[in-house]
């Protein structure tokens, strides 16, 4: 690595709904750290920020080529770039971002093929396993936030807003990290702002019945569940996502106004030896440019062949559901990643973060690829 | 500045089933700072450790009174001293403990006029607001493992008679709702949770809400009916009415278990009085935390005007967490390490919201820091 640290920040080039960035203070930040950073042509555009708004935090902020911010000595991108992208990367660099080690073998194989270093965002883990780099919590409340919305208009009369209305019902599969923040968003609407409101009003809440996906084994009990559930979401972790927990056929259960909220986003695969399918079977993968699919939407006519659609709600789905709100959300990953990024900084060279070091520098060290490929061999 | 180059560990004198002391290793872990340590006699001896345990040949761990014990520049201590003990610190010295600064005005005041610097570990947050020293999960978990334990005399396997899952009804959706909902649906124990899935178990389901639901008389009355553990998680605003008035116990079917994990006190001559969330049920502590509705100890915490007519089987406890107590510190220290660094580091005079990650997360917790931020309020 040279003398004075390249950082490079590379713009996430996928769905033309992907707005997110680092913010300016941020970048600035990273500046004062000493190192040379250079970003993307068009950086922080999609929030409206322009290359002014970085350069009056920090004059010396360049701004380059995709190719060239990919030739840093490190590169730092929320979302895994694309193969083509990681191979654009000059051998000993480090790449920093959301690489998901343990379901991404291929990735993994390219990266060490590339002679390159990563540290995964997703990997960063404190002394009790905690995870340092994570927005769960809004992967929870912007899926409600949308499922709500949504309800507010499938809602028979006299609806969500009236009074008069019953209890709203909300179920909630798999209580894990996200399923728990659901649990919360959902009883407060997805929108603090809107619960607030309807509790003004005097308007009945919302009973949120959360369950672990074993539980779903009980055809019956899932039936008298179903038949009165308003949002049914999904936000289960399968250890074997070859089986949908809500086979499509049950969908016939819920009511016609009900919306499905898809928070596990995981995809569908039909080949016999990777078999994957959603947790609720037949609705759409969404993204940033649509995460909200009408029962008639052509997007359900793009599921593949082996899984079922036949009954169909309203469904919400996005790949990147803490991207409907950039700013908040960036904001969140700079003030977690700012303190990482300067123990890793400070340290000059990822080979020197020392596993038994300090707090961050342990864990830095957990999210290492080379610590990883370590792990993974004994 | 101040930097502090001694500490006391004092034993904690309350009820007989308060177990919890720091562990050796995080005592070796402070002792490796070059801080001389001060154990009090008999410290941790109720959970079976020697002095020598703590003092390993380290010359730098020392024996004492308790009056020396707290005569150092740090005093180390998890539950809040008493007020006599607090009289035996020296002016100047540092308090490290679960304080407690905004529900406890009368501690507040002692600590000032015995000109003590103190840090509360319950104010230690993060850049946004996270605690960074708690454990809400164990409060959730230890409650419900001792409900389902309850529950699993009476219905072995935890299957009810009916076969259907046990129906847990959970009061609020805060940080502890939280965790009770993921503790609740895995019967409040990992194992337990396992094999009950593994002899195709009926499971449990837990229903959340939270208080735009709580307050209407008609709907928790219909889901009191049908609940077999009633969970009071809840945060409340207004601390002189009950969440559940007494006459709401009589709704619950005879079987159900009531589990108080919010563990307000009754303080009936406070301005304005406080009560408990469910009314008229005991105040638990480590030596008693399950009191059957006939139990010869209910009425001893209830004040005589407290309406306690209605009784369910009720465990509360106001010290969940010390239920696993080497679980606990071993979580404790875990975190506390790299406060217990920067204070030995800077003192407490040094702190500052300028400084570092751990630093200004520490310097939130003071005293200093409380009363400002006060001052801002009026």
């Amino acid at each position: 690595m040279t003398d004075q640290i390249t950082i490079g920040l590379a713009r996430m080039h996928y769905e033309f709904g992907e707005r997110r960035d680092f913010l300016p203070n941020f970048v600035a930040m990273l500046g004062k750290l000493n190192a040379k950073v250079v970003l993307e042509y068009g950086y922080g555009s999609g929030m409206k920020f322009t290359e002014e708004d970085y350069l009056n935090h920090d004059q010396k902020i360049t701004f380059v080529s995709h190719e060239e911010v990919y030739k840093q000595d490190y590169v730092l991108v929320l979302r895994c770039p694309s193969e083509d992208d990681l191979r654009l990367l000059k051998p000993g660099a480090c790449i920093i971002s959301m690489m998901h080690y343990p379901t991404r073998p291929n990735r993994v194989a390219l990266l060490r093929s590339l002679e390159v270093e990563s540290i995964s965002l997703d990997s960063i883990k404190d002394d009790v396993g905690r995870r340092l780099v994570e927005n769960l919590r809004m992967v929870a409340w912007n899926g409600l936030e949308v499922g709500f919305r949504v309800l507010l208009r499938t809602y028979p009369s006299p609806g969500v807003e009236s009074p008069q209305r019953n209890p709203i019902q909300v179920t909630v599969l798999g209580v894990g990290a996200v399923g728990m923040h659901a649990v919360q968003a959902a009883s407060h609407y997805g929108d603090m702002s809107l619960w607030n409101s309807m509790a003004k009003r005097g308007v009945p809440g919302i009973q949120v019945t959360a369950l672990e996906y074993d539980l779903t084994r009980n055809e019956d009990y899932m039936k008298e569940i179903l038949t009165k559930t308003d949002i049914l979401v999904d936000s289960t972790q399968r250890p074997n996502a070859s089986q949908a927990v809500i086979p499509n056929e049950w969908i016939a259960y819920m009511p016609e106004h009900a919306v499905l909220v898809d928070l596990s986003v995981d995809p569908y695969d039909c080949s016999v030896e990777n078999r994957e399918v959603k947790g609720i079977e037949g609705i759409p993968q969404g993204n940033l440019d649509q995460f909200v699919f009408a029962p008639d939407d052509p997007a359900f006519e793009r599921i593949p062949e082996c899984v079922s659609t036949v009954h169909r709600r309203y469904s919400v789905s996005c790949y990147s559901w803490p991207g409907i709100h950039p700013k908040e959300c960036m904001d969140l990953y700079g003030k977690q990643i700012g303190p990482l990024i300067r123990t890793l900084l400070n340290k000059g060279a990822p080979g020197k973060i020392n596993p038994k070091g300090k707090f961050f520098e342990r864990a830095l060290s957990r999210a290492l690829l080379s610590n990883y490929e370590a792990t993974n061999l004994t | 500045m101040n930097i502090p180059k001694t500490i006391g560990l004092p034993r904690m004198r309350n009820e007989t089933g308060e177990k919890r002391v720091f562990l050796p290793e995080f005592v070796q872990y402070i002792a490796s700072l070059g801080v001389n340590v001060f154990i009090e006699e008999g410290y941790g001896a109720r959970s079976g450790y020697s002095f020598e345990d703590y003092k390993l040949a380290s010359p730098i761990i020392h024996m004492a009174s308790k009056e020396k014990a707290y005569q150092q520049d740090v005093v180390l201590i998890l539950r809040s001293p008493k007020p006599d003990e607090l009289k035996l610190m020296k002016p100047g010295g540092i308090l490290f403990s679960m304080l407690h600064f905004h529900t406890r005005p009368l501690r507040v005041k002692r600590l000032l006029d015995a000109k003590i610097k103190a840090v509360s570990m319950d104010s230690i947050v993060n850049d946004v607001n996270i605690r960074l020293m708690e454990n809400m999960r164990s409060v959730a978990w230890n409650g419900l493992e001792a409900a389902f334990d309850v529950l699993e005399k009476r219905w072995p396997g935890l299957v009810r008679p009916d076969k259907k899952p046990i129906q847990v009804l959970i009061l609020g959706t805060g940080m502890v709702g939280k965790y009770a909902i993921d503790a609740a649906a895995k019967l409040g124990n990992i194992e337990r949770n396992n094999d009950h899935i593994e002899a195709g178990g009926p499971g449990a389901i837990a229903i959340s809400v939270g208080r735009n639901l709580s307050t209407n008389p008609t709907t928790m009355e219909s889901l009191f009916n049908q609940a077999d553990i009633m969970v009071d998680a809840t945060q409340r605003r207004d601390s002189s009415k009950p969440v559940v008035p007494n006459e709401w116990i009589a709704w619950l079917p005879e079987h159900a278990v009531v589990v108080d994990l919010a563990v307000d006190p009754y303080t009936l001559d406070a301005e304005p009085p406080v009560v408990r969330g469910v009314e008229g049920i005991p105040q638990g502590n480590l030596d008693q935390y399950i009191f059957a509705a006939d139990d010869s100890n209910w009425d001893k915490t209830i004040p005589p005007s407290v309406n306690s007519k209605n009784r369910r089987t009720s465990v509360t406890c106001y010290s969940w967490p010390g239920v696993h107590p080497e679980a606990c510190m071993l979580h404790y220290a875990q975190q506390l390490e790299p406060f217990i660094e920067i204070l030995f580091k800077k003192g407490y005079d040094g702190l500052s919201l300028e400084g570092d990650y751990f630093d200004r997360a520490l310097y939130r917790a003071t005293l200093k820091y409380f009363l400002d931020e006060q001052k801002l309020l009026v």
